[in-house]
């Protein structure tokens, strides 16, 4: 471990992607977009939430394409390992994203529980009106009850 | 004063009926609502049968929703004063006639029942709680108080009554998580007269307690970070 931690720091701080390994991100990249795009083709997904997706994976893309970009992100930032500067940014915008989804959930959490609540009201509403009008309570029709 | 009683019950098939004849008994002037909450047994049908006007929430919204679902139909049909119970009949309905006395009177704006006779015990006659209950008891009695100020024993009590003002609250802001802590932080913060009145409770007659000594942990945990939150959210005065 200590070994691999010195090689690491021994090298450049140039990025040394292979050809070879650069193709496989472009692929991946592309993987991915193309599979955004079959989850909206087939209603899984809405175009609202893909947008953050596509730009990933078009981020993805150009990191494959122009890994020098790279180099310049982690001098900007002050970073001598490139590695790290991927990793963080990548960790952070993950990290921004899951929470964006909390936010999401707990705004529709707090509109699913209003909705309830209006339907157990109105619920409430026609059986005290049959009741006013003297006739029997209505059928309830709810499945699963 | 017009009045309304409601009760959330969640899967109460064997007490309901009961309680909302005890209701009916001890406070013949309320209307009664039950708040089903999503129910999987007969508990909707039952209140029905017992003449209560039931509204069913087509699945389990948790306590607070339940309860806010009460709040929101005494504001739509007007009520000046609420009063809610368990529909477990752990609440003599005897004792919430005291609470809506207080409401009536004037003399608070919410008026929450306590199991306690002495502040400084965790236990009282007719009710010995485990010791996981007894930490959370001690613990949320402690940042409550730190939090608002004022002195509360039954922090998480479910036998209250209100008037107009915490009705209209209430039905716009009622945390679904943490619903009878924070409520009551939410109205000292708001510059309600909060009271607590001691009562008597009973042994409950149907269902069973949710709480493991795991949960428990879980459920102060949570407790503790509704509280720290709820320090800071903006009051009615100030949004």
């Amino acid at each position: 471990m200590r070994a691999l931690a010195l090689a690491v720091a021994s090298e450049s701080p140039k990025v040394h992607l292979t050809s070879q390994t650069r193709i496989i991100a472009a692929v991946l990249a592309l993987a991915f977009m193309a599979l955004v795009l079959e989850l909206i083709r087939r209603d899984r997904l809405q175009e609202r939430f893909s947008v953050v997706w596509f730009v990933a994976g078009v981020g993805m893309l150009i990191g494959a394409a122009f890994p020098g970009l790279l180099t310049l992100v982690a001098d900007a930032m002050g970073v001598r390992d490139t590695n790290v500067a991927l990793f963080s940014i990548v960790l952070l915008f993950l990290l921004g994203l899951a929470l964006n989804f909390s936010v999401t959930m707990s705004r529709q959490a707090t509109q699913i529980t209003r909705l309830a609540q209006e339907r157990a009201l109105e619920d409430a509403r026609q059986q005290s009106a049959s009741a006013e009008n003297g006739g029997e309570p209505r059928e309830r029709g709810r499945a699963g009850s | 004063m017009r009045t309304l009683v409601f009760v959330p019950a969640w899967n109460e098939q064997d007490s309901i009926a009961a309680v909302i004849a005890d209701v009916r008994a001890c406070i013949p002037d309320a209307d009664l609502l039950v708040i089903d909450d999503g129910s999987t047994d007969a508990t909707a049908g039952r209140a029905r049968e017992a003449g209560a006007l039931v509204a069913s929430l087509p699945f389990n919204q948790g306590l607070g929703a339940a309860l806010q679902t009460g709040y929101l139909y005494a504001r739509r049909e007007g009520y000046e004063a609420i009063a809610h119970l368990d529909a477990d009949g752990q609440h003599p309905p005897a004792e919430v006639a005291r609470l809506l006395a207080e409401v009536r009177a004037d003399r608070a704006d919410l008026v929450i029942g306590s199991r306690y006779r002495d502040p400084e015990k965790a236990e009282s006659d007719d009710y010995k709680p485990t010791f996981s209950r007894r930490i959370g008891i001690g613990v949320f009695r402690f940042f409550l108080t730190l939090a608002t100020r004022q002195r509360f024993t039954d922090t998480t009590s479910g036998m209250r009554a209100a008037n107009r003002r915490v009705i209209e609250m209430f039905s716009e802001r009622y945390s679904p998580d943490f619903a009878e802590i924070e409520s009551l932080q939410l109205a000292v913060r708001e510059g309600l007269r909060v009271e607590e009145v001691p009562v008597r409770m009973l042994e409950r007659t149907g269902g069973s307690s949710f709480l493991t000594p795991l949960r428990s942990a879980f459920f102060i945990f949570k407790g503790l970070i509704v509280l720290l939150v709820g320090q800071f959210r903006p009051t009615g005065a100030e949004r």
